[in-house]
Protein backbone atom coordinates (compact mmCIF):
# COMPACT_ATOMS: atom_id res chain seq x y z
CA UNK A 1 0.00 0.00 0.00
CA UNK A 2 1.28 3.45 -0.89
CA UNK A 3 2.22 5.88 1.84
CA UNK A 4 -0.74 7.93 3.07
CA UNK A 5 -0.79 11.69 2.63
CA UNK A 6 -1.16 14.07 5.56
CA UNK A 7 -4.86 14.52 4.72
CA UNK A 8 -5.50 10.77 4.52
CA UNK A 9 -3.93 10.26 7.93
CA UNK A 10 -6.08 13.05 9.38
CA UNK A 11 -9.24 11.55 7.85
CA UNK A 12 -8.33 8.07 9.14
CA UNK A 13 -7.88 9.40 12.68
CA UNK A 14 -11.19 11.30 12.47
CA UNK A 15 -12.94 8.20 11.12
CA UNK A 16 -11.63 6.01 13.97
CA UNK A 17 -12.58 8.67 16.50
CA UNK A 18 -16.14 9.10 15.19
CA UNK A 19 -16.64 5.34 14.86
CA UNK A 20 -15.64 4.90 18.52
CA UNK A 21 -17.97 7.76 19.52
CA UNK A 22 -20.84 6.12 17.61
CA UNK A 23 -20.18 2.76 19.30
CA UNK A 24 -20.08 4.51 22.69
CA UNK A 25 -23.34 6.41 21.99
CA UNK A 26 -25.16 3.26 20.82
CA UNK A 27 -23.91 1.34 23.86
CA UNK A 28 -25.08 4.12 26.25
CA UNK A 29 -28.46 4.34 24.48
CA UNK A 30 -28.91 0.58 24.71
CA UNK A 31 -28.16 0.71 28.44
CA UNK A 32 -30.58 3.61 28.94
CA UNK A 33 -33.35 1.74 27.16
CA UNK A 34 -32.61 -1.48 29.05
CA UNK A 35 -32.67 0.24 32.45
CA UNK A 36 -35.57 2.52 31.55
CA UNK A 37 -33.47 5.67 32.09
CA UNK A 38 -34.02 7.24 28.68
CA UNK A 39 -34.60 10.73 30.09
CA UNK A 40 -33.71 14.26 28.98
CA UNK A 41 -31.00 14.76 31.61
CA UNK A 42 -29.08 11.66 30.54
CA UNK A 43 -29.49 12.35 26.83
CA UNK A 44 -28.19 15.91 27.15
CA UNK A 45 -25.31 14.63 29.26
CA UNK A 46 -24.51 12.12 26.51
CA UNK A 47 -24.77 14.87 23.89
CA UNK A 48 -22.25 16.95 25.88
CA UNK A 49 -19.80 14.03 25.84
CA UNK A 50 -20.33 13.54 22.11
CA UNK A 51 -19.44 17.20 21.45
CA UNK A 52 -16.41 16.92 23.73
CA UNK A 53 -15.12 13.75 22.03
CA UNK A 54 -15.93 15.05 18.55
CA UNK A 55 -14.13 18.36 18.96
CA UNK A 56 -11.48 18.20 21.67
CA UNK A 57 -10.47 14.55 21.37
CA UNK A 58 -10.42 14.73 17.56
CA UNK A 59 -8.00 17.67 17.63
CA UNK A 60 -5.74 16.00 20.21
CA UNK A 61 -5.85 12.66 18.34
CA UNK A 62 -4.92 14.30 15.01
CA UNK A 63 -2.01 16.18 16.61
CA UNK A 64 -0.74 13.06 18.40
CA UNK A 65 -1.14 10.82 15.34
CA UNK A 66 0.74 13.23 13.07
CA UNK A 67 3.42 13.75 15.71
CA UNK A 68 3.82 9.99 16.14
CA UNK A 69 3.86 9.25 12.41
CA UNK A 70 6.38 12.04 11.73
CA UNK A 71 8.58 10.65 14.50
CA UNK A 72 8.31 7.18 12.99
CA UNK A 73 9.22 8.52 9.54
CA UNK A 74 12.22 10.37 10.99
CA UNK A 75 13.43 7.15 12.64
CA UNK A 76 12.82 5.02 9.51
CA UNK A 77 14.57 7.48 7.17
CA UNK A 78 17.22 8.32 9.77
CA UNK A 79 16.54 11.98 9.00
CA UNK A 80 15.81 14.43 11.84
CA UNK A 81 13.83 16.70 9.48
CA UNK A 82 11.67 14.41 7.29
CA UNK A 83 9.72 16.11 4.50
CA UNK A 84 5.96 16.02 4.97
CA UNK A 85 3.32 17.09 2.47
CA UNK A 86 1.21 18.89 5.04
CA UNK A 87 -0.70 21.06 2.59
CA UNK A 88 -3.92 20.66 0.62
CA UNK A 89 -3.76 20.56 -3.16
CA UNK A 90 -6.60 20.57 -5.71
CA UNK A 91 -7.17 16.80 -5.43
CA UNK A 92 -7.49 17.00 -1.63
CA UNK A 93 -9.99 19.84 -1.95
CA UNK A 94 -12.04 17.98 -4.56
CA UNK A 95 -12.14 14.81 -2.46
CA UNK A 96 -13.08 16.87 0.59
CA UNK A 97 -15.95 18.46 -1.32
CA UNK A 98 -17.29 15.08 -2.42
CA UNK A 99 -17.05 13.75 1.13
CA UNK A 100 -18.87 16.81 2.45
CA UNK A 101 -21.61 16.26 -0.13
CA UNK A 102 -22.11 12.69 1.11
CA UNK A 103 -22.14 13.93 4.73
CA UNK A 104 -24.82 16.50 3.92
CA UNK A 105 -26.89 13.97 1.96
CA UNK A 106 -26.83 11.49 4.84
CA UNK A 107 -27.62 14.20 7.37
CA UNK A 108 -30.50 15.60 5.31
CA UNK A 109 -31.99 12.13 5.06
CA UNK A 110 -31.44 11.67 8.81
CA UNK A 111 -33.19 14.94 9.64
CA UNK A 112 -36.14 13.73 7.58
CA UNK A 113 -36.25 10.44 9.54
CA UNK A 114 -35.93 12.35 12.84
CA UNK A 115 -38.86 14.58 11.92
CA UNK A 116 -40.81 11.53 10.83
CA UNK A 117 -40.39 9.96 14.28
CA UNK A 118 -41.87 13.16 15.76
CA UNK A 119 -44.73 13.16 13.29
CA UNK A 120 -45.43 9.52 14.12
CA UNK A 121 -45.96 10.42 17.76
CA UNK A 122 -42.54 9.87 19.33
CA UNK A 123 -41.22 12.39 21.87
CA UNK A 124 -38.92 15.31 21.03
CA UNK A 125 -36.21 13.45 22.96
CA UNK A 126 -36.34 10.58 20.46
CA UNK A 127 -36.10 13.07 17.61
CA UNK A 128 -33.09 14.72 19.26
CA UNK A 129 -31.40 11.34 19.80
CA UNK A 130 -31.96 10.34 16.18
CA UNK A 131 -30.42 13.67 15.07
CA UNK A 132 -27.37 13.02 17.26
CA UNK A 133 -26.84 9.48 15.93
CA UNK A 134 -27.47 10.51 12.33
CA UNK A 135 -24.92 13.34 12.67
CA UNK A 136 -22.28 10.79 13.67
CA UNK A 137 -23.27 8.36 10.91
CA UNK A 138 -23.16 11.20 8.34
CA UNK A 139 -19.66 12.20 9.44
CA UNK A 140 -18.48 8.56 9.20
CA UNK A 141 -20.06 8.15 5.75
CA UNK A 142 -18.29 11.30 4.54
CA UNK A 143 -14.93 10.14 5.88
CA UNK A 144 -15.35 6.64 4.37
CA UNK A 145 -16.16 8.27 1.01
CA UNK A 146 -13.03 10.44 1.24
CA UNK A 147 -10.81 7.43 2.02
CA UNK A 148 -12.36 5.37 -0.80
CA UNK A 149 -11.78 8.24 -3.26
CA UNK A 150 -8.16 8.55 -2.12
CA UNK A 151 -7.55 4.81 -2.61
CA UNK A 152 -9.71 4.08 -5.68
CA UNK A 153 -9.28 7.40 -7.48
CA UNK A 154 -11.92 9.22 -9.50
CA UNK B 1 -17.11 9.98 -21.15
CA UNK B 2 -13.67 9.34 -22.62
CA UNK B 3 -10.50 8.48 -20.81
CA UNK B 4 -7.40 10.62 -20.23
CA UNK B 5 -4.07 8.80 -20.21
CA UNK B 6 -0.60 10.26 -19.76
CA UNK B 7 3.12 9.73 -20.31
CA UNK B 8 4.35 11.34 -17.12
CA UNK B 9 6.26 8.25 -15.97
CA UNK B 10 8.18 8.10 -19.28
CA UNK B 11 8.78 11.86 -19.32
CA UNK B 12 10.11 11.74 -15.76
CA UNK B 13 12.51 8.99 -16.77
CA UNK B 14 13.67 10.94 -19.84
CA UNK B 15 14.21 14.07 -17.73
CA UNK B 16 17.05 12.78 -15.61
CA UNK B 17 14.96 10.18 -13.82
CA UNK B 18 13.07 12.89 -11.99
CA UNK B 19 11.33 11.55 -8.89
CA UNK B 20 7.60 11.92 -8.21
CA UNK B 21 8.55 14.00 -5.19
CA UNK B 22 10.61 16.45 -7.27
CA UNK B 23 7.87 16.79 -9.87
CA UNK B 24 5.23 17.28 -7.17
CA UNK B 25 7.31 20.01 -5.56
CA UNK B 26 7.75 21.84 -8.86
CA UNK B 27 4.07 21.56 -9.77
CA UNK B 28 2.90 22.50 -6.28
CA UNK B 29 0.89 19.38 -5.48
CA UNK B 30 1.46 16.40 -3.19
CA UNK B 31 3.41 13.32 -4.30
CA UNK B 32 0.22 11.29 -3.91
CA UNK B 33 -1.48 13.48 -6.51
CA UNK B 34 1.32 12.87 -9.03
CA UNK B 35 1.03 9.14 -8.31
CA UNK B 36 -2.76 9.26 -8.81
CA UNK B 37 -2.33 11.13 -12.13
CA UNK B 38 0.29 8.63 -13.35
CA UNK B 39 -2.00 5.72 -12.51
CA UNK B 40 -4.93 7.39 -14.34
CA UNK B 41 -6.82 7.65 -11.06
CA UNK B 42 -7.13 11.42 -11.22
CA UNK B 43 -7.49 13.90 -14.07
CA UNK B 44 -5.74 17.13 -13.04
CA UNK B 45 -6.99 20.66 -13.60
CA UNK B 46 -5.87 22.48 -16.74
CA UNK B 47 -3.50 24.58 -14.64
CA UNK B 48 -1.69 21.53 -13.24
CA UNK B 49 -1.68 19.84 -16.67
CA UNK B 50 -0.05 22.90 -18.28
CA UNK B 51 2.46 23.20 -15.43
CA UNK B 52 3.52 19.56 -15.95
CA UNK B 53 3.90 20.13 -19.70
CA UNK B 54 5.95 23.29 -19.05
CA UNK B 55 8.27 21.47 -16.64
CA UNK B 56 8.99 18.78 -19.25
CA UNK B 57 9.13 21.46 -21.98
CA UNK B 58 6.74 19.58 -24.27
CA UNK B 59 3.28 20.41 -25.66
CA UNK B 60 0.31 19.40 -23.54
CA UNK B 61 -0.78 16.69 -25.98
CA UNK B 62 2.57 14.94 -25.55
CA UNK B 63 1.84 14.56 -21.85
CA UNK B 64 -1.87 13.84 -21.91
CA UNK B 65 -3.93 11.91 -24.45
CA UNK B 66 -7.70 11.90 -24.65
CA UNK B 67 -9.24 8.60 -25.70
CA UNK B 68 -12.81 9.23 -26.77
CA UNK B 69 -15.58 6.70 -26.21
CA UNK B 70 -17.30 5.21 -29.22
CA UNK B 71 -20.44 7.07 -28.15
CA UNK B 72 -18.60 10.46 -28.15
Amino acid sequence: MDEMSFKEKTITVTLINFSLILIYVLWRLRRMLATDTFVAERIFNLWGWVIFFAVVVSIIAIILANFGLTLLKAINENNPNPEIDDFEDERDQLIDLRGTRITYSFYSFGVLIAMLTFVLGQSALVMFTVLMVVGLVAQIAGDVTRLVLYRRGF
Amino acid sequence: MGRITNNIKTLRFLNGEMTQKDLAKRVGVTRQTILAIENDKYSPSLEVAFKIALIFDVPLEEVFTYEADETD
